[in-house]
């Protein structure tokens, strides 16, 4: 159903603001469970190192750009004669070994943008790099196709720009107990006891109201979907994980969110990249790692798929201070059961042609791969959502 | 003047009213009210959390320093920085020029700005603080003319080689003429026109002739050697531009549904000499200004919420990260904008999370998240005795209240009195309903019940 038409259909009777959708939501699940695709990104903010992440081995300009950081070839993880992972990636490793990860190299977009904030707007938006979208692309699926907030949540304490649409968002969320305790408070019970004023409905006064309801029983409904579930996998102890700990949970217990979004920050390794970023790719492949294996033991793993980007990568030449500055083009994961194009999807990057600031070209467009995703695995109109038409990648 | 009104009109040019200021203008006129208002706010007083002389010192050396004492600068700024958001909240709690602390906000998130460097940005706050009540025309140039922006913007990458058009792009879409007033081709000469902008360690602003380009430019039309100020007077010249900031200062003092003859109307008062005071005049004194459809239909900004309840219950914050942290949870952390389009204001600011958390902030500042369910029927406390559960784990807010100030001023009112003084638009169903059976039993708790019902996250 589109939104346009949930809407209608929910005016026909003001009283239905007071049956609690998540009676609906259940009744829905039961039939949706079975090809229930679902969408789980992280961001790795800051700006990842994708050269020290995947390194090109064999080629003599990496190792004269990163006299002080480059990877040790004997430690790397090879992918073929050309490339290989991060000593710490053993997990992701053995994801493309057994064909569950695609990696697209040089994605990025025409006329990069150096700033977090701005690059991460642009990633947020899928923006032109000149454009100030105020939408977030994944808040424009919700406008298009979301029926309740909890259709899109982001695992954190607030919402950011990326699941906030026109007119509908989705939400956020750390705890789905904490959540349902802060919406359980008497007061405010008592003020939605009341029959509801169905003139209001077209007014900010009736935004308000409606807002509080769907907060309500959003809370209310992820929180009894959640509560029987109970994971048995282990999880590493960090933030990422946490956060994956809790989509696991929504997943398994069929929340009806199509998409949610995590993030891992502290990649932005001006100096001392080493030891900083050794470190945080141990902690995503741990956390990716255990992710998965709770998906496949409770047979989720097919129907979810897992997009990691950040939202540029460094430069090739390192700095004086041990460390890499802002770059731009990167390599994208995206892991899921069914790829149709397994392992390295694209060329290498090449350390030999770089732009006027020294950093790598992009010859793929992250809308692309937006695109594709919107079209293949959500099936939704991708054009409708991103303003423009984008040529679809084959890993889908 | 009708108290309704000058409680709409106290709103929206400040941040509401009390009693006290209340009952002293109900005898005036609307003309004198409104006149006081711009004369209390005829002075600039500037913030100042650091001193152009002790920063320079702090810099003179700046090559010779070592990393260490580089990192130790870039702290101090940031430090500075929260000191200057800290201090902005404390203006606008305690205003002495309404006025044009509302405009200042206002422009705030229309000159979209962001900085690390403290003495520029500082600059630049009370550069919006000077021009808010002043001359458009010469706001835009100071503007695009302040160290601030320039970096902002990426003045310093703009070269008569080289050109960068962000500044010129953004200067024509987001601060005078809106998306479809122009051509790309006007942006990119225009570019051309602002090649050498830069500034001095103090924020003086200076021409790098080296990097200028003195070449021909062709702009809206016309060909000519034209400088950036000749572009600026060029674009301000377009009546769009009155309409865009006319449309811009309606949406967010009056209605963000707009009303096409008012607009004509504020249009004809301010061009083509572009003077903000006599256009705010015109419209606080405008009959639509005060209509039904206008009154406490507003979604409150996260600061007019935070700043209205100070305004009830006066509230000190024991920690500088626990405002700061506050603004951030609730979207608007000022200082920090999302992006150079600045906050979406109206409904962006609301959305499930951030709705459940704003109802909650009057009871989190004012009574440890408790929301007194007293003389409501049937009792239950769940949330209480979880909230004082709560009670002095670390992470709590460490906020002290001035209740006396508020007893003075509102426990002599009757309920219909403070609902009606805290309450701005008309009261839904529901809340009359729950507010007949609520049995009155003090002015705080009662206070407290209000701010927590959705309407008053209207004004």
């Amino acid at each position: 159903m589109k939104r346009r038409d949930f809407i209608k259909n929910s005016a026909l009777a003001s009283s239905l603001l007071y049956v609690p959708s998540f009676v609906n939501a259940f009744n829905n699940f039961n039939l949706e469970t079975e090809g229930y695709k679902r969408l789980v990104i992280v961001q790795l903010s800051g700006g990842n190192d994708g050269l020290n992440t995947i390194t090109p081995f064999k080629n003599d300009l990496y190792f004269k750009n990163r006299p002080g950081i480059s990877n040790n070839p004997q430690e790397l993880l090879k992918l073929n004669d050309e490339l290989g992972f991060h000593k710490n990636l053993k997990p992701l490793k053995h994801l493309y070994d057994q064909g569950f990860l695609s990696i697209i190299n040089n994605v990025g977009y025409p006329n990069p943008n150096r700033s977090h904030f701005r690059s991460t707007d642009i990633w947020h938006t899928a923006s032109d790099s000149n454009k100030y979208l105020t939408e977030g692309w994944l808040g424009r699926y919700l406008d298009n196709y979301g029926q309740n907030p909890y259709n899109g949540i982001e695992v954190d304490e607030s919402l950011s720009l990326v699941l906030k649409g026109n007119k509908f968002n989705g939400m956020a969320v750390q705890n789905a107990t904490q959540l349902f305790r802060n919406s359980q408070d008497p007061y405010f019970k008592k003020v939605l006891n009341y029959p509801a004023n169905p003139h209001l409905s077209e007014h900010n006064l009736g935004y308000l109201y409606k807002t509080m309801i769907a907060a309500k029983n959003s809370a209310k409904y992820i929180y009894s979907t959640t509560k029987t579930y109970n994971s048995k996998q282990e999880y590493p102890n960090n933030p990422l994980a946490k956060q994956l700990k809790t989509a696991a949970e929504f997943i398994n217990s069929g929340v009806d969110c199509k998409v949610i979004y995590t993030s891992l920050g502290g990649f932005d390794t001006h100096f001392n990249q080493k030891l900083r970023q050794d470190k945080l790719l141990k902690v995503y492949a741990q956390s990716i790692d255990a992710f998965v294996k709770d998906l496949q033991t409770n047979n989720t793993f097919k129907d979810t798929l897992v997009l990691t980007f950040s939202e540029f990568g460094r430069r090739v030449k390192q700095n004086a201070a041990e460390g890499t500055d802002h770059g731009t083009a990167n390599n994208v994961f995206i892991i899921g059961k069914n790829l149709k194009k397994k392992g390295l999807y694209n060329e290498a990057p090449d350390l030999a042609d770089l732009d006027s600031n020294g950093d790598l070209k992009y010859s793929i467009d992250f809308r692309r791969i937006y695109a594709t995703i919107l079209k293949k695995w959500m099936q939704v109109d991708d054009k409708i959502i991103l303003n423009q038409s984008f040529n679809p990648l084959t890993f889908l | 003047m009708d108290t309704k009104y000058i409680q709409h009109l106290y709103w929206r040019a400040g941040f509401g009213i009390n009693p006290n200021e209340l009952s002293l203008f109900k005898k005036k006129s609307k003309k004198e009210i409104v006149t006081t208002l711009f004369r209390n706010s005829k002075k600039i007083e500037p913030i100042s959390v650091i001193n152009a002389s002790d920063y320079i010192d702090l810099y003179k050396n700046f090559k010779s320093l070592k990393k260490e004492q580089r990192k130790k600068l870039q702290k101090m700024n940031q430090k500075k920085i929260r000191d200057l958001n800290v201090a902005w909240i404390q203006r606008l709690c305690n205003p002495h020029q309404l006025l044009r602390e509302r405009m200042t906000l206002f422009w705030a998130n229309h000159f979209v700005c962001k900085d690390n460097n403290i003495l520029h940005f500082q600059q630049f706050n009370n550069l919006l603080r000077t021009y808010a009540l002043g001359n458009f025309r010469d706001f835009v140039k100071a503007v695009s003319k302040s160290a601030s922006m320039l970096k902002y913007l990426n003045a310093k990458q703009n070269k008569k080689q080289s050109p960068n058009e962000n500044f010129a792009r953004e200067l024509m879409e987001l601060f005078t003429l809106g998306i479809g007033h122009y051509s790309e081709n006007d942006i990119k000469e225009s570019a051309k026109a602002f090649t050498g902008w830069n500034h001095k360690h103090n924020g003086a602003f200076i021409l790098r002739k080296r990097l200028h380009d003195y070449n021909e430019k062709t702009f809206l039309g016309t060909t000519g050697n034209f400088t950036g100020e000749d572009i600026i007077d060029k674009i301000l010249d377009q009546k769009q531009c009155a309409f865009f900031i006319c449309e811009k200062i309606y949406k967010y003092f009056v209605n963000t549904k707009i009303h096409p003859s008012h607009i004509d109307e504020m249009v004809k008062v301010f061009y083509p000499t572009y003077d903000i005071a006599k256009l705010m005049n015109h419209v606080f004194l405008s009959k639509w200004f005060y209509n039904q459809e206008n009154r406490g239909t507003k979604i409150k900004s996260p600061i007019d919420l935070l700043v209205g309840i100070h305004k009830v219950v006066p509230i000190e914050f024991k920690t500088t990260k626990q405002l700061i942290y506050l603004q951030k949870l609730l979207g608007q952390q000022l200082l920090n904008p999302v992006n150079v389009a600045g906050w979406k204001m109206g409904r962006h600011w609301i959305d499930t999370n951030s709705l459940m958390f704003r109802l909650k902030l009057p009871s989190i500042l004012l009574n440890n998240a408790v929301i007194s369910l007293k003389g409501i029927s049937e009792f239950e406390d769940t949330y209480k005795m979880y909230a004082e559960k709560r009670k002095g784990k670390k992470g709590y807010l460490k906020i002290t209240q001035d209740w006396d100030i508020f007893q003075s001023q509102y426990s002599p009112l009757t309920p219909v009195q403070l609902q009606s003084i805290l309450l701005s638009g008309i009261l839904s169903e529901n809340a009359q309903d729950l507010l007949k059976d609520i049995a009155f039993s003090n002015a705080k708790d009662y206070c407290i019940q209000l701010m927590s019902l959705p309407e008053y996250q209207l004004c």
